[in-house]
């Protein structure tokens, strides 16, 4: 066990400077003093969190050299009974990956919104809330415990809520940032449940093993991996109280917070917060927390294949899902809000099929180009003074070159061009679900082939919408003063929200002139006729050039082997190396036996001879290296091929009319508030308040008031107050009541 | 050092913390004198205000003579312990202590009063004099019930509490406030009469079984646990569901809940704050002291009972919570679906359960206590508090939005904040609870604890809600734009409450440490079954059937 205190600041750092920033920036509201505190304080998660993980400076091995994880225990937090929360802090392998680029990623998007964020009222209360949403995602990633991590978790949720609301104005803002909460909620109910099932079945949350107030304290994971055995693969695992049940709990949980379906409908309305928000929390950091709570669970969802299932389903579903959707938005953010949530799909996809590791990966290459795409859709938009709708851009490469050329890099990595980023963990992924052939242990049916074919539709998708949403705001004439496109016959309310969001403001440009007053709203104006967009200052330039350059070679450090082989390297797969020690072993006590004729070892082994256990899959065997080369190949040809489409499709003529139901986003709210949301508030108006509670109990109560008032007035000679008489009524019948129990009393003892 | 002078200091201080939980009781009522004299002689309705202010200041000082110095144990497991012949003629003594159960719901009383009383700095216009010697009744009457050992005076003291607040309600409070005072005192007062007539079975039962009637608590409790005193079944469910009914109206557990929302929303602000923080958890109080230590064979029997109403509330006032359209009934049908939480904790019988029930009710005290000063605010300033008529007050008061978003996250239980540590506690504790069956199809503690677990969803609609359709958008009421944020008092009033929020959801460490050893001994009492010395009142020894047979005698 290794001790480091210094731990703890990477979390209270960002703490500190949301303190700082309310109390002194508050008073202050000077923009370097509350920008040099939020992005010192970043500064110093960030530096710190490089000692810790590389052991720069510090007395052990870094975190992710080292076998065992650097811990650090603050205080115990909840001790009652045998369940034991502390508020503790530990960083392995696969924190140590999510600090370093959650820091630093963070620290990028800082930068960035002092930019962006300038001249804003609410500069001071903007950082604060920001350092405030580090501090609980660096808890979430770094708590040594599944209840700290909750911490982190809701904390998150609440800062997500406190930016999306950030414009108090907008009214399409203030009912995002409810919604995102609310949806998150039902996510935390899940991982709730699954905590106490966890404590059930383990007698434990930690994380780690070790040693607290001279106790010991045993991982879940140790537990459950030395203890339990697979789950069998059938619907009623799910129900049956055991480790199926925890994971899909959690993927409850983790469907709320990465907005996978059912729940993904408040990741693109939260697109309402300011964008340097969109890009930390709704792209980078926050929303792949649900693939981390996956991965750092991955013990008990090996032993549950049905929840594995499950995750892969919904993963390739959502990917394929939001994909459709953001090919029909016309909001730049919008846009990449789906694309957010398509790409979240692939991280489950991966994380379902058992590459826990290439799940990471993509979150990590994901965070590099997503949050670079955020934060150039931020540029434009700035430039663009506050116009959003991508109808009314073009041609910006002209005026905008940095910002285009750093975008164009973030577009080839998510379209998946080789030796950008995103190539090699999208590719590792839809090979790994190719490869994962004994996905379906129930029948013959080729499952994992359906979803690598669902995931490939996905990828050529990705490229058509990236290059449609790149032709529309870079290339092109430029459509500055075009008025957009009559939309009036688009009725339904959630259009008519989007419709209103796209102007930019809730009820036309008129009403929106004459609150500019006192308006600290990022929202758009109508543009003066000599408007020429403007490129950013260099606060905002210079995160883009990083995070394009990261987001072009950060995929050189998870190179498989197949094609590191290619050009005669070795094995050069340094992320996987350093995750594998993460990733339990099943097989191992067990050995690697092919699947035995006992249906019950065959259970047991299931996953022994999925990709995820290392031995199982030998990605050094030639037919693996042929297959996996074959599929990059073509999912190279394919992530061309979508480019070209969209080339085709939108080079000359990018307003190109979009199915409806796509640009309606398949009416997933309507559905929402038709069936469950507005039955239920009328069941509880109509029914249980005005019925139940106003007509039912109220009149029995009633009824026997003045019942007995009545009997009271035949019985009153004198004339008494309102009050009085009710109190002798009440007397009445308290001595009727009184009299026949005293009566009952007696007989009982008597 | 020790053993100074019969004047010296710590003489006097050794006086003070040995009777000290008389005194908090009779503080108040002095003060209640001296406002009645500050009145007569100086007619200065004005200072009143601060007269009592200063005596509720006082006694929260003396109360935490309580937490520091823990005094010397009595056998039964009591601090403070008093014991003094009060009515000889029917064996009934002032007898009064305090344990851990009742520690903290002590100091959140004597907590609560001076906020209460700065809370109503300009909002009493009329018979101030009588307001605040109301209140100071109150206080004593509140504290009474929690210290009282001898089920006479609980029961005196259970219903002294009614009177002031029946008064404070009928008197200042709003437009129905006749209606609502009425119900409140309707409800409430039949269920404790029902009690009385319990806690007098109970003293002839004890003279029946040992020859000597008691009221007194600890006698009684240690009479049933040498199992010199049984119940038969329908005399035992009969005293059970009569203390129950009380107290299940005082909690309120649903469906007796409908005159909480009334009371809330007529009563002042400082009167809903004192109904919320305190007088609520008299009844989850009363259910944990006497119903599981006194009647643990139905205490267990009707646990489903219990826990299922507790659910029902719990979803049933977060749902009729959501589409309130006035914020004040609102929080009142939160602290339906609240109490509804600290009910099904105690009733799962596991130390989770029961210390965070303990916990809650502190948390909620203060939580919802702080909502209603916070509605108050506003109604001050507007005369309405109708949601219609708000919408965009963030722009105009920052700093009240900011404290009321803070004490919603508290009462929606964000971790971190004190309500989460209650209702996590309570949740783990239905969970692992072994009260309700497992078939062979349903684990029913899994699926209660489900259920009830969605209430923490609803929590978040329903306050959320609220407060995107009061502090968020644009201003839309013209009559909104002039308020003034709140000032210094104000802010005053809710630091602590604050403080305690963020303390107790970081830290609840030394409140559960507290409570640890009385919580597991009435958790042990409540869950002995088979085996140990309760067990042998349960096989059918020699003074079980004669009791038995002569009650069947009797009755016949």
């Amino acid at each position: 066990m290794t001790e480091n205190n210094l731990l703890s600041l990477i979390i209270f750092a960002p703490l500190a400077g949301a303190v700082i920033n309310w109390l002194v920036g508050g008073k202050l509201k000077n923009e370097t003093f509350s920008g040099l505190v939020a992005c010192g304080a970043i500064a110093v998660s960030t530096i710190v969190a490089f000692m810790l993980a590389f052991g720069i400076g510090t007395p052990h091995a870094g975190a992710l050299y080292a076998d065992k994880p650097v811990l650090d225990h603050i205080w115990t937090w909840i001790s009652v009974g045998g369940f034991r929360a502390d508020f503790a802090l530990g960083m392995d392998r696969l924190s140590g990956i999510y600090a370093l680029f959650v820091t630093f990623v963070g620290l990028l998007i800082h930068i960035f919104a002092t930019g962006y964020m300038h001249g804003d009222k609410g500069f001071y209360r903007f950082f604060a809330y920001l350092n405030l949403f580090m501090f609980a995602m660096l808890t979430l990633v770094l708590a040594d415990n599944f209840l700290l991590m909750f911490v982190g978790w809701e904390g998150v949720g609440l800062c997500s809520y406190l930016l999306i609301g950030y414009y108090l104005k907008r009214d399409e803002a203030r009912e995002a940032a409810k919604k995102a909460f609310v949806m998150n909620r039902i996510g935390d109910w899940g991982v709730l449940m699954a905590i106490f099932l966890i404590f059930t079945l383990t007698g434990s949350i930690s994380f780690f093993d070790k040693v607290v107030d001279g106790e010991q304290v045993q991982s879940v994971f140790t537990f459950v991996t030395q203890n339990m055995s697979a789950d069998p693969f059938t619907w009623g695992a799910i129900f049956a109280g055991g480790l199926t049940s925890v994971a899909v709990l959690l993927f409850i949980g983790a469907t709320g917070k990465s907005a996978q379906i059912p729940l993904l409908t408040w990741l693109p309305d939260a697109m309402a917060g300011p964008t340097p928000v969109s890009a930390l929390i709704h792209a980078a950091t926050m929303v792949t927390a649900g693939v981390y709570l996956v991965v750092r669970a991955n013990a008990i969802y090996q032993f549950a294949p049905t929840a594995m299932w499950i995750v892969a389903v919904i993963g390739a579903a959502t990917a394929l899902f939001a994909a459709t959707i953001a090919i029909a938005q016309n909001d730049i953010k919008k846009v990449l809000a789906y694309s957010t949530v398509s790409q979240l799909g692939f991280m489950f996809l991966a994380a379902g099929v058992g590459a826990f590791v290439v799940a990471i990966f993509h979150v990590m290459t994901h965070a590099f180009f997503k949050a670079l795409l955020f934060l150039g859709s931020g540029s434009v938009i700035h430039g663009m003074h506050h116009e959003q709708d991508m109808r009314r851009m073009g041609n910006l490469k002209k005026y905008m070159p940095v910002t285009f050329f750093t975008m164009a890099m973030g577009w080839l990595a998510i379209c998946g061009i080789p030796i950008w980023a995103g190539f090699f963990s999208k590719d590792e992924i839809l090979y790994r679900t190719f490869a994962a052939d004994n996905y379906f242990p129930v029948s013959d049916f080729p499952g994992n082939k359906v979803l690598w074919a669902v995931a490939t539709l996905t990828a050529v998708l990705t490229a058509i919408y990236m290059t449609r949403m790149m032709i529309m705001t870079f290339w092109g004439k430029e459509r500055f003063h075009e008025p957009l496109p009559e939309e009036g016959h688009l009725l339904d309310a959630a259009s008519a929200e989007e419709h209103a969001f796209a102007h930019g403001e809730g009820h036309g440009h008129e009403e929106a002139h004459a609150a500019a007053a006192d308006d600290d709203d990022e929202h758009h104006h109508e543009l003066p006729p000599d408007f020429k967009p403007h490129e950013s200052p260099w606060v905002m330039t210079v995160p883009l050039i990083i995070l394009a350059f990261l987001s072009t070679v950060g995929g050189l450090v998870g190179i498989p082997y197949a094609m590191s082989s290619l050009v005669g390297a070795g094995e050069v797969n340094v992320f996987e190396h350093t995750l594998d020690p993460v990733i339990a072993k099943k097989g191992e006590h067990d050995g690697h036996s092919a699947p035995s004729a006992s249906g019950e070892n065959e259970v047991k082994h299931f996953y022994a001879s999925a990709p995820a256990v290392p031995g199982a899959y030998d990605p050094h065997s030639p037919e693996v290296i042929q297959k996996e080369r074959l599929l990059a190949l073509l999912s190279v040809v394919l992530a061309l091929a979508g480019i070209g489409i969209g080339f085709a499709l939108f080079r000359n003529n990018p307003l190109r009319k979009m199915p409806k139901i796509l640009e309606q986003k398949w009416k997933v709210d309507e559905f929402y508030n038709g069936y469950i949301v507005d039955p239920l508030t009328s069941l509880s108006r109509e029914g249980l308040w005005k019925g139940f509670d106003l007509g039912f109990i109220d009149g029995i109560v009633n009824g026997i008031g003045s019942f007995v008032k009545e009997l009271g007035d035949i019985a009153r000679r004198v004339q008494v107050g309102f009050v009085r008489s009710y109190a002798a009524v009440i007397m009445l019948g308290a001595i009727v009541v009184l009299g026949y129990f005293i009566y009952y009393g007696f007989k009982l003892v008597n | 050092m020790n053993g100074g002078g019969p004047r010296s200091p710590s003489y006097i201080m050794d006086l003070i913390a040995e009777n000290i939980l008389t005194i908090l009781i009779l503080l108040p009522v002095v003060g209640a004198l001296a406002v009645l004299g500050h009145q007569i002689f100086w007619k200065q309705e004005s200072q009143l205000k601060w007269v009592t202010f200063a005596i509720t200041l006082l006694n929260f000082l003396l109360s935490l003579v309580l937490v520091f110095d823990k005094g010397a144990v009595s056998a039964s497991g009591f601090h403070f312990e008093k014991n003094v012949p009060w009515i000889s003629a029917i064996n009934t003594n002032y007898h009064v202590g305090v344990d851990g159960l009742s520690l903290w719901l002590v100091i959140l009383t004597t907590f609560i009063m001076p906020i209460a009383v700065i809370s109503t700095w300009h909002a009493v216009e009329k018979k101030a004099t009588a307001f605040y010697i109301f209140l100071l009744l109150l206080e004593s009457a509140m504290i009474g019930v929690f210290v009282s050992l001898d089920l006479l005076v609980f029961y005196l003291f259970f219903e002294a509490s009614l009177i002031p607040m029946f008064f404070l309600i009928g008197v200042w409070g709003g437009k129905d406030r006749i209606y609502a005072a009425v119900k409140f005192f309707i409800f409430t007062a039949i269920g404790s009469l029902l009690m009385l007539v319990a806690i007098i079975a109970l003293y002839f039962m004890h003279a029946d079984a040992t020859g000597v009637g008691t009221f007194d608590f600890v006698t009684l409790l240690n009479t049933l646990k040498l199992g010199n005193m049984t119940f038969s079944a329908s005399a035992g469910a009969f005293l059970f569901l009569a203390f129950a009914l009380a107290f299940s109206i005082k909690v309120p557990l649903f469906p007796f809940h409908t005159w909480l929302p009334d009371a809330h929303t007529e009563a002042p602000t400082a009167g809903s704050v004192i109904l919320a923080a305190v007088l609520l958890k008299m009844g989850t109080y009363g259910l944990m002291r006497f119903n599981f230590t006194l009647f643990p064979d139905q205490a267990r029997e009707f646990a489903p009972l219990f826990i299922v109403l507790a659910i029902i509330g719990i979803v049933y006032g977060a749902l009729v919570a959501m589409v309130q359209p006035d914020v004040k009934r609102l929080v009142a049908y939160s602290s339906v679906a609240h109490m509804g939480f600290v009910i099904l904790g105690m009733f799962s019988f596991t130390e989770w359960g029961m210390q965070g029930a303990v916990y809650q009710m502190l948390n909620h005290g203060v939580s919802t206590g702080a909502l209603f000063l916070l509605v108050g605010f506003i109604y001050e300033r507007r005369h309405t508090r109708m949601i219609s008529d708000f919408g965009g007050l963030a722009n105009v008061m920052p700093i009240y939005a900011t404290i009321f978003v803070i004490t919603a996250m508290s009462s929606v239980g964000l971790p971190f904040l004190n309500g989460f540590v209650g209702e996590f506690l309570i949740m783990v504790g239905m969970w692992k609870s072994t009260i309700l069956s497992v078939t062979a199809t349903a684990n029913w503690n899994y699926i209660a604890t489900m259920v009830a677990g969605t209430g923490v969803i609803f929590a978040a609609v329903y306050l959320l809600w609220m407060i995107q359709r009061v502090f968020f958008g644009k201003v839309t009421n013209d009559k909104n734009r002039g308020l003034a944020d709140l000032s210094y008092r104000e802010i005053g009033l809710m630091v602590p409450l604050l403080f305690l929020m963020v303390f107790m959801g970081v830290y609840p460490r030394p409140f559960l440490e507290a409570t640890h050893s009385s919580v597991t001994e009435i958790q042990k009492r409540v869950m002995q079954r088979a085996g140990g010395e309760i067990d042998h009142a349960h096989v059918p020894g020699p003074s079980e059937e004669k009791t038995e047979a002569h009650l069947e005698i009797q009755q016949k």
